[in-house]
């Protein structure tokens, strides 16, 4: 035991206390930071002022309502989001869908918007003078409105700047909804009566049986953060386990290493180690982000509180579960690396070798999607079993329609049984393939290795 | 510990590898306080064996018992152990390195910090002990892995080639401490295959050749049983045929600035002096040498 510790803290000690250690735990949020702020920042640099716009507007009866919808910046939200989202690339996921419509506000800058009369000229006519115009700087744009606008007509929207998507968006969100105000209103259907249609209907969704509390969904997005979270330490940690395994193959220690400790605890502690410095680093960053949003809480708070969606409503039993499965799948991967790294003799064959548990990891991803729609099927019940891809599974399961006590706990079983039973095979391929030097292990051998040692 | 009582004592002790027999029947006895060689070429199974001793690998076939009892785990921290293929934790500090090895054996606290320090300063790198142990040159880092094998005080040493690859200063010097642990009461086993240090230091040899055991016994036992009688010689002027007589010389060997004569089996080394003297020649080295290790080595493998 105080020889599994000494390789426990000298794994610890070893990492926390190098130079790389403290340029990811710095480094990466900063990243982070970079890759989220600054794309947003950049988007809402809009220079050169308010846009402006010239409305010839042929209806008469149209102008005021184009004009307050612009300057008021509330296009009409479907429309507006249609835009946006054909006119941005393809395959947006909803984070930078959200991005996008922050940089659409972001850019906000307003809209100065005149008068054209049409003073008896033809469309034509005022077409080029306002080119002219556009033309010498006087303006950005110009809208014209013709007769038959609001009878299925064509709204003209002519630009120095047609690649401004968000700008472009904006106007024609402004258009429709002015447009459908202007129709309502001929139809005798004032605004008090379109502020009554248009009153959003709230839809409260909770667990039937249950003391009647909301359910926002937010136990479920909790899932997908834990499965994501497990993703991101077995990528960043995956890799510091391999070499933690092959560090003594390389340098050729693994020999003393072994005529003083069984390679059980040795390979026990060395996967401890690692995984205290992944959690002295997580509880950095989770302690600066409690921090930071404590912080953010408190202005929050200053005006007004917080916005229910932050308001959590998860029992304490699932943030236990939260916990447990996330130790779990991080040492059903991690543990999985040790083997890769056991049969390896460089961490670049490590590397290679070490793809296939990056899929094993993404499919229980996906096999999330099934077991959400019937958490109560057979497929769910074994899938939640199955130790590589209970850890996201089964947590669905339990905050979707919990099952019974006694199959989280054999989930849980199984799952650390096989933690278990994967170290000590990585134990006994490392101690026998560390008698052959310089020769990467093919599975055969390992396969005789295991059953003989 | 009794004298009778051997520190280590091989019976029959087989190794396989698949097909492939590693160590064949070998039975030893490691006496307390000897300097053991255990010799033979390269892939002979020296290393195997050693293996076998610090408990890396089991015997598939024999008994092998430490200080009377088969090995286990506990048992380990009283072995230290500088195998030949010898490594650091490159970003590792000397000092920590050291002790991180004396921890594994069960050694730690205020006598490691102080073992650690009493050691460097013996093999003098004691300004080297905050240095990560990439920094140092490969001679220091032998020494260094020499420390990690014997500072937690352990009864049996187990060096293999501890000299290769060193300055003969540096051979010295830990030659010196190897005699300093044998005159503690430690017994030590010590495996190589240059004839010329065991020769040297060892008490006690067994011989080993394609994982079987060729000879043992004391190295004075083996010297004087194998009955090998040879001069070496040199001399100015005329050898009046001597060397050439088939009765007195059998074979004669040149080197560069002597000559060894191997003596007939039952001729006399005296008659050769004479015959030599008698035919004019100005003798300035006559000396009676024993078989050397390396040349029973020689034989026995090659021989044999």
């Amino acid at each position: 035991m105080r020889k599994f510790w000494a390789v426990v803290k000298r794994e610890y000690v070893q990492r926390v206390r190098s130079r790389m250690f403290l340029v990811v735990t710095v480094g990466a949020p900063l990243m982070f930071a970079l890759f989220t702020v600054v794309p947003v920042l950049m988007a809402s640099i809009k220079t050169g002022g308010p846009t402006r716009v010239a409305v010839s507007d042929e209806t008469g009866r149209m102008f005021e309502r184009v004009r307050d919808a612009l300057v008021s910046g509330r296009g009409d939200d479907d429309e507006d989001e249609d835009e946006t989202a054909a006119a941005a690339p393809e395959a947006m996921n909803q984070n930078s869908r959200a991005h996008l419509e922050q940089m659409a506000k972001a850019s906000e800058q307003g809209f100065e918007v005149e008068r054209v009369e049409a003073g008896g000229r033809t469309t034509e006519e005022i077409k080029a003078q306002l080119n002219g115009r556009v033309s010498r700087g006087e303006l950005d744009a110009y809208i014209i409105l013709p007769r038959d606008v609001l009878g299925g007509g064509e709204a003209q929207y002519y630009a120095r700047n047609v690649g401004d998507v968000f700008t472009r968006g904006q106007v024609r969100g402004a258009l429709v909804r002015a447009a459908r105000e202007a129709r309502l209103d001929e139809r005798g259907i004032g605004p008090e009566v379109m502020r009554a249609v248009n009153q959003p209907l709230r839809v409260k969704t909770a667990r039937a049986g249950g003391g009647g509390e909301e359910d926002k969904g937010q136990a479920f997005w909790l899932v997908f953060g834990v499965g994501f979270v497990i993703y991101l330490t077995i990528l960043m940690y995956g890799q510091v386990i391999l070499g933690a395994i092959i560090e003594e193959k390389e340098t050729r220690i693994a020999e003393i290493l072994f005529s003083s400790i069984r390679s059980f605890p040795l390979m026990f502690g060395k996967m401890i180690g690692v995984s205290l410095v992944a959690l002295t680093q997580f509880a950095i960053w989770g302690l600066a982000l409690a921090a930071l949003s404590l912080y953010g809480a408190a202005t929050l708070a200053g005006r007004g509180g917080l916005p229910e969606e932050f308001q959590l409503n998860i029992p304490a039993s699932v943030y236990a579960y939260l916990v447990l499965f996330f130790l779990l799948g991080y040492f059903i991967y991690a543990s999985l690396y040790a083997l890769v790294g056991s049969m390896v003799t460089t961490s670049q064959e490590g590397g290679q070798l070490a793809m296939p548990i990056i899929i094993v990891l993404v499919i229980g991803f996906y096999m999330a999607f099934p077991v959400i729609r019937s958490p109560g099927s057979p497929f769910a019940f074994w899938i939640s079993l199955v130790p590589f891809f209970a850890p996201i599974t089964m947590l669905i399961r339990i905050v979707t329609q919990t099952p019974p006590f006694w199959q989280i706990a054999l989930s849980l079983a199984i799952g650390f049984a096989t933690v278990a039973l994967l170290l000590w095979l990585a134990a006994r391929v490392y101690r026998v393939g560390m008698l052959m030097y310089g020769k990467r292990a093919t599975i055969p051998e390992v396969l005789r290795w295991i059953r003989r040692p | 510990m009794s004298e009778q009582q051997p520190t280590l004592r091989l019976e029959r002790v087989t190794k396989r590898f698949d097909d492939f027999t590693a160590v064949d029947e070998l039975s030893m006895e490691v006496r307390a306080g000897r300097v053991f060689g255990l010799l033979g070429p390269n892939g002979a199974g020296k290393t195997t064996t050693i293996r076998m001793i610090v408990g890396i690998t089991a015997p598939d076939e024999g008994r092998l018992e430490l200080f009377g009892q088969p090995v286990t785990p506990e048992l380990q921290n009283r072995i230290g152990y500088l195998p030949e293929e010898r490594g650091l934790y490159k970003r590792m500090k000397v000092g920590d390195q050291l002790k991180f090895f004396s921890e594994l054996k069960g050694f730690s606290g205020r006598a490691a910090d102080e073992a650690v320090d009493r050691w460097l300063e013996k093999v003098k790198l004691s300004e080297w002990k905050r240095k990560k142990s990439s920094e140092l040159s490969k001679g220091m880092q032998q020494k260094v892995q020499f420390i990690a094998a014997v500072m937690h005080d352990p009864d049996l040493l187990i060096l293999d080639e501890p000299f290769s690859g060193l300055d003969p200063v540096n051979v010295e010097l830990l030659k010196d401490l190897v005699l300093e642990l044998k005159a503690a009461g430690k017994t030590i086993i010590f495996s190589t295959h240059q004839m010329e240090v065991a020769e040297r230091i060892c008490d006690d040899i067994c011989l080993i050749n394609r994982s079987r055991k060729v000879l043992d016994g004391s190295i004075r036992e083996i010297k004087s049983g194998f009955g090998r009688n040879s001069v070496a010689l040199r001399f100015e002027g005329e050898g009046g045929g001597a060397l050439e007589d088939a009765r007195l010389v059998a074979s004669v060997e040149h080197h560069s600035d002597y000559m060894e004569a191997l003596l007939a089996p039952g001729a006399d080394a005296q008659e050769l002096l004479r015959r030599l003297l008698a035919a004019g020649a100005r003798v300035t080295r006559f000396e009676l040498v024993e078989p050397s290790l390396h040349d029973i080595f020689i034989e026995k493998v090659s021989g044999g």
